[in-house]
């Protein structure tokens, strides 16, 4: 199989599961070659090269529903295995709500998303060991004000494809490339604490990750800032939530606004589609079409067109995260389930602008364990960061809760900064909120 | 209960009936194969290797909007091999076991070296083992009718137990793998791995409030493992820890004594100390517990252990993913640290045996050392006395997830369920709070160990550098004098 197109491939499935009795079949094909180095205080400790093909197969059978994945695609292995797929699909209920959409409803949105870079296809081994390397020897090298324990570097690359291949006619693949290097550092601190900075990156090319120096500095910084940690006294401050960690927090968003949320009645936000969650300050776009983006596609995971579109736009929560089969079950139409890249604009003053205005404030630069209720839109995070006094930090913290309700959180949105961050799906810069609850000493 | 036996089992992989080491000439890997995939592996010099072929299959079949209306099956397939010299590791997997590409792959982990073969493998030989898995009635002689009835049931019996109950989802998950593990000394172990998991989310109402909650119990298992007090347990606890939120408020901030409850809390273990005593972590020196072995790390009544050997537990292996034997390791001995959990690697560099801790999500991963099933045994304390002796402070019944910071040392787990405790006495409920430490400092204020061991059903995934594998936990009722509770107000 593995000199086939993907297309092909997904079209032969397609083809078997019908002749062994499937009525409509989604098959879903992914392949992907990657390589991970990691060099650890000066020498190489791993090499890593994988290389994966997969399918996925959609089945409804006399109205009854079924998925399916396998890495066997040997010819035999496969069929007796479609086989076995649809014969248990025989014994479950029906799923009226299940079934593709109708074709004239799917498509793919024309856009230039550059997600491929073609320089992937001519790397060299030996210059992928020489960049994990001199990352690796920079990162140690850089002077620190405590003792160095251990400085790790990755250097990551690959490229994946994936061909979804519908039973209606409609075809689809995409492919990209991606590119990844990052660092973690173990400093020594009091009490044989070992308090630990990382930051790694991520890109569709080559050419957009940032330099190793520039990357060394900040690294240490990040380390740096952990040492002599501990909590603050308990209270409510400011929170200044860091540009790359912003998505960690508002994703407790993206739960209840799902289909099966909303459907189930597991949502705190099920009555509130249309009318305002948040300061008015607030918009989150979902921009699939975005070139060179890491959630960048052209369709769905339901085959239908992407579209750039808000979650909230000036406060007023505008669409929850609907596919076809919850689409249907709600008895709407379907918006898609997932979210591609989501976007805040940036405001027009730096971070260290913002926090030289307040008085005192938490920068949130991490988070540790916490979870949400999203039936109730309560939450609860452990957090390291610095405790800023008119812009200054006056203590690493670290062993702290933040903790409230989705609502009352988006209420207290005041500002942006300008530091769009870039290497996640979530490209958003550091956000003020106003008056949060810490929890701490 | 009624069991159909017809031909209709879906997807499982039965218990191989023929000789350890012969399961994967059904895919034509036969022993001169082996030996020339070794071979390949240590021809640039390599020190050591391993080969993990693995053949897994499971079925999931689910309940929502009052039907059984949706089934989902895997089969995976492949073999890793990993290369080391020193601590140098190469590693590729191969999905398809031809043999070019499984020489591809070897050859592509063989790079890690550069120089010639210093090594000629053995021919492999299959190890005998014990067996930790408990199953009766294997899940390849089960069929969809019977799953089917099971979680059908399971649903009625929850609308039965209370009113307020006004949805539910469930699952029943089987699935099984056989691994094989070949080295170059020779060492063969083939391993058939059971497990079952079944998991139930109710969703209850009550004067327009409206709360969901969840519970799963999962073992190395079959079919046996659903006796009527696991099926009537699992549907009691989902039911009563939705409703139990109805009621529930939130905790306040701040610092205070926490009482945990025996069984399910052991998820401090696992992250406060589990994850430090891993010896990746501190052969690398950036583990907190790096410089601690041999020092009174918490007071003499804790014992703290880690254990691949409890029968049919979730955690548990008859051999590790790189051909050791598991076994009860002692992490924490009369509040004494005594072992780390060691792959090989670990164990060479620390000049000890390996502890059988060497574990892996599947064939596209290395293994590192891991956790299995972690407790700590029972102390002398009656828990009714332990929740006396606070007179402000949190009880904690169960909890969602948690995670550690190695070098820091810091620790969190999130609480799904609990109780003020005022006055010696449980008072107003109360959810969904993170509760925050320091490993160290939190171990050395487990003063109060109750001698109520429970070892916890439910089915945990510890993930770390990006692998999942199934571990338990278990423990007796511990005060810990103090932790930040991240509550309100």
């Amino acid at each position: 199989m593995s000199g086939e197109s993907l297309i092909g491939m997904g079209e032969r499935v397609v083809a078997l599961a019908r002749r062994l009795g499937a009525d409509e079949v989604t098959a879903r094909v992914s392949r992907s070659a990657s390589t991970e180095l990691t060099q650890r205080d000066g020498q190489l400790e791993k090499c890593q090269e994988s290389r994966s093909l997969s399918v996925r197969a959609s089945l409804l059978v006399d109205g009854r529903f079924s998925g399916h994945g396998t890495s066997d695609l040997r010819p035999e292995a496969l069929e007796s295995f479609l086989k076995q797929a649809i014969d248990a699909t025989r014994y479950l209920e029906p799923d009226p709500h299940r079934g593709l959409p109708e074709l004239a409803q799917m498509g793919i949105t024309e856009a230039e998303l550059d997600q491929v870079d073609t320089s992937w296809f001519d790397r060299d081994p030996q210059e992928r060991r020489a960049h994990v390397e001199r990352l690796e020897q920079t990162v140690s090298a850089h002077p620190t004000r405590v003792p160095l324990r251990s400085a790790t570097a990755y250097v990551w690359d690959g490229h994946g494809e994936a061909a979804m291949v519908c039973s209606n006619g409609f075809s689809v693949q995409e492919s990209n490339t991606s590119f990844g290097h990052g660092a973690m550092m173990t400093l020594e601190d009091k009490g044989g604490r070992l308090p630990e900075g990382y930051a790694f990156y991520s890109s569709r090319h080559a050419d957009t990750l940032p330099a190793i120096d520039d990357i060394a500095a900040e690294l240490v910084g990040r380390a740096e800032a952990r040492v002599g940690s501990g909590p603050a006294p308990s209270g409510r401050y400011p929170l200044l939530l860091e540009n790359r960690v912003v998505g960690r927090l508002l994703r407790i968003l993206l739960g209840p606004m799902g289909g099966t949320s909303i459907y189930e009645g597991r949502s705190c936000l099920k009555d509130r589609l249309g009318t305002r969650i948040a300061s008015p300050a607030l918009s989150i776009w979902d921009d699939p079409l975005i070139p060179r983006g890491l959630g960048s596609q052209v369709t769905d995971n339901d085959g239908l067109p992407a579209i750039r579109r808000p979650l909230l736009e000036d406060g007023v929560l505008s669409r929850f995260l609907v596919g076809v089969y919850n689409g249907r079950r709600l008895g709407v139409a379907p918006t898609t389930a997932s979210t591609s890249n989501l976007i805040i604009e940036p405001g027009t003053r730096s971070l260290s602008d913002i926090s030289e205005g307040l008085e005192r404030a938490v920068l949130v630069q991490g988070f540790l364990g916490g979870n949400t209720n999203p039936t109730t839109g309560d939450f609860s995070f452990g957090i390291h960061g610095k405790l800023l006094e008119r812009g200054e930090p006056v203590a690493s913290l670290s062993e702290m809760n933040v903790a409230g309700n989705l609502f009352g959180l988006l209420e207290r949105y005041t500002e942006a900064a300008d530091d769009v961050w870039l290497h996640g799906s979530w490209r958003t810069p550091t956000l003020l909120f106003d008056d949060i609850q810490f929890s701490g000493s | 209960m009624v069991r159909h036996r017809t031909a209709e089992a879906p997807l499982s992989i039965a218990q191989p009936s023929a000789a350890d080491g012969t399961y994967f000439e059904n895919f034509g890997v036969g022993p001169e194969l082996l030996r020339r995939i070794l071979d390949t592996a240590l021809s640039r010099g390599g020190e050591d290797c391993d080969l993990f072929f693995q053949h897994s299959a499971g079925t999931v079949v689910q309940l929502t909007d009052r039907r059984v209306n949706r089934a989902d099956t895997h089969v995976d397939l492949g073999m890793g091999v990993r290369v080391m010299v020193g601590d140098q590791v190469g590693y590729a997997y191969s999905e398809e076991l031809t043999p070019e590409s499984l020489l591809s792959a070897a050859r592509s982990a063989a790079e890690i070296a550069a120089s010639t073969p210093g090594r000629v493998a053995e021919a492999p030989t299959p190890r005998s083992k014990p067996n930790y898995y408990n199953v009766a009635q294997p899940w390849s002689e089960v069929d969809m009718a019977t799953r089917i009835a099971l979680v059908r049931a399971w649903e009625q019996d929850a609308f039965g137990r209370d009113s307020r109950i006004a949805r539910v989802e469930a699952f029943l998950q089987d699935g099984a793998q056989v691994v094989m593990v070949v080295r170059p000394d020779g060492r063969l172990y083939q391993d058939w791995r059971p497990m079952t998991a079944a998991y139930m989310r109710c969703t209850a109402d009550q004067n327009g409030k409206r709360e969901s909650a969840t519970y799963n119990v999962a073992g190395r298992a079959g079919l046996e493992y659903y006796d009527a007090d696991r099926q009537s347990r699992l549907v009691e606890e989902a039911v009563s820890r939705t409703t139990f939120l109805i009621d529930a408020g939130k905790p306040p901030a701040g610092e205070m004594p926490v009482v945990l409850a025996a069984g399910p809390s052991a998820i401090l273990l696992h992250e406060a100390i589990g994850h430090g005593m891993e010896a990746d972590f501190n052969r690398k020196r950036v583990s907190i517990y790096a410089a601690s072995m041999g020092k009174q790390v918490a007071p003499s009544d804790v014992t703290i252990c880690d254990d691949g050997t409890l029968d049919g537990a979730r955690g548990s292996l008859n051999v590790d993913d790189e051909g050791n034997p598991t076994e009860r390791t002692v992490l924490i001995e009369d509040g004494v640290l005594k072992s780390y959990l060691h792959d090989e690697m670990s164990a060479r560099h620390y000049g000890v045996a390996p502890t059988g801790s060497g574990r892996r999500q599947s064939f596209r991963h290395a293994p590192i050392p891991r956790m299995r099933s972690t407790y700590m045994e029972a102390g002398p304390y009656d828990p009714a006395e332990i929740i006396a002796s606070v007179d402000k402070g949190l009880y904690c019944v169960s909890f969602a997830n948690g995670q550690v910071n190695i070098g820091g040392g810091d620790f969190a787990f999130y609480m799904k369920q609990g109780y003020l405790i005022e006055n010696g006495k449980l008072t107003r409920p109360v959810k969904d709070v993170n509760i925050i430490g320091n490993g160290p400092d939190a171990l050395s204020k487990m003063d109060m160990v109750g001698n109520d061991k429970v070892m916890d059903e439910g089915g945990w995934t510890c993930g770390k550098e990006g692998q999942g594998v199934p571990v338990s936990q278990g423990m007796p009722t511990v005060r810990v004098q103090s932790l930040v509770v991240g509550g309100v107000g």
